[in-house]
């Protein structure tokens, strides 16, 4: 039906605001103006709507599906990324340590997010790349988690749970929406990216670090929990953690690991947003 | 009126071809779902027979209770000879991990004790040592399962051996697994913490969601996009909605820097994760064999399961000697005149009667004879142990064990090459 339209869609839009559609005018953004096609309505002969308020609900529905379907592409490739590259370190509870952990996750964890902030930032001007990407990637961590870690394997929730992100997420975005500078969001978004990342699970990690004597040999509760819950194919060696080194400042071992991910994080992110500003377009698409 | 049948028939099927395929591919996949069994074993038939043989030598092995009900502690006693036929494909053991090959976590893994020592860390084997063990479990879920002693070795990879079914009864909410801590109290850690990670995880999703849904309604993408897309960009955000990201940064840091001081004040005491290797594992202190044995050759008679070895065998002992038992890779094959009585082991593992001698009567002190051992079983076949025929290093080694009158018990290491004999075709 739509195919025999013409003219679906003027050339540039225009600035007004559509009354019919409270539901994305309400609140803070009443006052101000939204896009909206530059369209002939019913009579007119040139547009698929009868009234200004079907086409801004035909936008809206269009773009929930956008932000659904974006939402659930995004929790399959980051997810993806994230269990191939810092997977270990985010499954288990005895290998957040205070070394590897906050080093490899944030480096790891930078990426998608900063290509996300360069699409929605770039071409939207929506300050919720990050947050956006690691909720997603939340959202399937804890779907894997328990459903495949638990349900069907029976590790509990204490041993598998995954890092918590949002904050660091939120950081970043919220740098990138005061500054509008991509290259302050990659210099103090990143670094905040990282520092964030062991305060904020502190909260949650620090319980699992209480000390237990266990016939003779000290053992955090983590270290427990990992060794009581047997998996087969993970002996102990296998754990990539801190195990001393003569390079390290004594016991402050956090704040060291975590600027030198924040570092790195800088690098990658440059690198990440590079690569969103590569896809964020339609041109490969043209011979399709 | 055939053809026309037929004519007819073909055009059908070739319209629907594709729905055709998607059908029988449909049918193939559920008829290799129906004819699939529960998963019991956990691999260990399909490492290399050479590497199984020359690897490790378990022996005495003893599940202390194979019928246990939830919270029911039960345990896994024997000892484990690092053969010094260690093969070079694997490094040696001087980093690895005495593990329970069990299908997850049905059973939570107490403790482990290599020669007397509590390893829940990796550890260094020697080759050519013997070490005692235990193993302390607590059956968790219920059910019928396949529980293996297993050496895994870093970069080697695991090396399961014996296992034996353990039936697991009572209710899985009903697993407690009591630990104390240093600062006195006692927790559960079936349970602990888990309601602090779903509270702190779910508070920040249903922030996450706050801020993307706000910005989202403000304008939604298309509409945005239009924006960006005239040259309209800096417009498009307002200055409350920035002074609403400013508040939002700065009730997240707060959020996460109280946070964090309520955690570091209600945990104060907090070690790193303990990661040290275990050195120095006391080894089981033997006496002096006085058995020697020369290998002069072997085979193995593939069609037959038949594996024979020429021995020259010294007793330098004060007492008369009998060969009793032979094992590899966790098959016990026993000689029937010295085993007379029923031997607790798993059956799959057992040869009864799998050892004989072309003489069996005892080697008497100082006496050194030729004896050709055979040892011959369909055990050969199920635990794929006739695959040495087809290795890349055709040889085999076991722990032969040799018994006196007055109930001594001597184990020495047996190995060396053998050539193979085939079906004839």
């Amino acid at each position: 039906m739509l195919r025999n339209k013409t003219g679906k869609t003027g050339a540039a839009p225009v600035t007004e605001s559509i009354l019919a559609s409270p539901g994305i005018e309400g609140g803070a953004g009443a006052n101000v103006p939204r896009a909206a096609p530059n369209i002939a309505f019913a009579g007119g002969g040139s547009s698929p709507f009868t009234s200004r308020a079907e086409a801004a609900g035909a936008i809206q529905t269009a773009d929930l599906l956008a932000l659904v379907f974006l939402f659930l592409i995004m929790i399959g490739g980051y997810h993806v990324h994230a269990m191939l590259t810092m997977g270990d370190w985010d499954f288990w509870v005895d290998w957040k340590d205070r070394r590897m952990w906050p080093t490899v996750v944030p480096i790891l964890l930078v990426t998608f997010p900063a290509a996300a902030q360069y699409f929605f930032w770039v071409h939207y001007r929506l300050p919720f790349g990050a947050t956006f990407l690691c909720a997603a990637l939340l959202v399937g961590e804890w779907i894997d988690r328990y459903v495949n870690f638990w349900g069907w394997t029976y590790y509990p929730v204490n041993l598998i749970w995954p890092t918590s992100l949002i904050p660091m997420a939120l950081f970043m975005d919220i740098v990138l929406l005061l500054s509008r500078s991509w290259i302050i969001t990659m210099i103090v978004g990143s670094m905040g990216f990282s520092l964030l990342m062991y305060p904020n699970n502190w909260v949650i990690l620090a319980q699992f670090h209480l000390p237990s004597e266990q016939y003779g040999q000290l053992m955090t509760v983590a270290d427990l929990i990992g060794y009581h819950y047997v998996r087969t194919s993970m002996p102990e060696y296998i754990r990539i953690i801190e195990r001393g080194t003569m390079r390290t400042f004594g016991k402050d071992v956090v704040g060291v690991a975590a600027f030198f991910g924040g570092f790195v994080s800088i690098i990658v992110y440059f690198v990440w947003w590079h690569v969103g500003k590569m896809f964020s377009t339609v041109k490969y698409m043209k011979s399709i | 009126m055939k053809t026309r049948i037929l004519t007819e028939l073909a055009r059908l099927v070739t319209r629907h071809a594709g729905r055709l395929w998607a059908l029988a591919l449909a049918a193939g996949l559920a008829l290799t779902m129906a004819s699939a069994g529960p998963a019991d074993a956990h691999g260990e038939k399909s490492q290399a027979a050479f590497l199984r043989m020359r690897t490790l030598g378990w022996y005495d092995l003893k599940w202390s209770k194979t019928q246990v009900n939830v919270n029911e502690e039960y345990e896994i006693t024997g000892k484990l000879h690092i053969m010094n036929a260690w093969p070079a494909s694997i490094r040696v053991p001087e980093r690895c991990f005495v593990n329970v090959g069990q299908p997850g976590a049905m059973a939570n893994r107490i403790g482990v004790w290599v020669g007397g020592q509590f390893t829940p860390r990796s550890m260094e084997l020697k080759v050519g040592k013997t070490y005692e063990f235990r193993m302390l479990l607590r059956a968790r879920r219920p059910g019928h399962w396949h529980t293996h002693v297993q050496l895994s070795v870093e970069t080697g990879g695991p090396i399961p051996g014996p296992g034996q079914y353990i039936d697991i009864k009572g209710n899985f909410a009903d697993f407690t697994d009591p630990v104390k801590l240093l600062n006195g109290s006692t927790i559960n850690l079936e349970t602990y913490g888990i309601t602090s990670i779903y509270l702190w995880h779910a508070f920040w999703m249903i922030v996450a969601a706050a801020w993307i849904w706000y910005w989202f309604t403000r304008r939604g993408l298309l509409g945005r996009f239009m924006w960006v897309a005239s040259g309209k960009e800096e417009e498009v955000i307002t200055p409350q909605e920035r002074l609403v990201g400013a508040v939002t940064l700065g009730a997240t840091l707060l959020v996460v820097i109280i946070g964090y001081s309520i955690a570091a004040s209600n945990y104060p005491n907090t070690i790193p994760l303990q990661a040290g290797d275990f050195r120095n594992i006391p080894a089981i202190d033997e006496p002096a064999s006085p058995v020697q044995i020369k290998f002069l050759g072997g085979t193995y008679k593939v069609p037959g399961r038949e594996l024979t070895a020429n021995l020259k065998i010294t007793n330098s002992g004060k007492e008369p000697l009998r060969v009793g038992e032979f094992i590899t890779a966790g098959l016990r094959f026993l000689n029937p005149d010295v085993y007379t009585s029923k031997v607790d082991y798993p059956d799959y593992l057992l040869a009864e009667r799998g050892l004989s001698l072309s003489d069996p009567s005892p080697i008497q002190p100082g006496e050194t004879r030729d004896v050709t051992i055979t040892i011959q079983d369909a055990r050969w076949d199920t635990e794929r142990l006739s695959g040495l025929a087809y290795d890349v290093d055709s040889s085999f080694a076991g722990m032969l064990f040799f018994f006196s009158p007055s109930g001594e018990r001597y184990m020495v290491e047996l190995s060396g090459a053998v050539i193979p004999s085939f079906l004839p075709v």
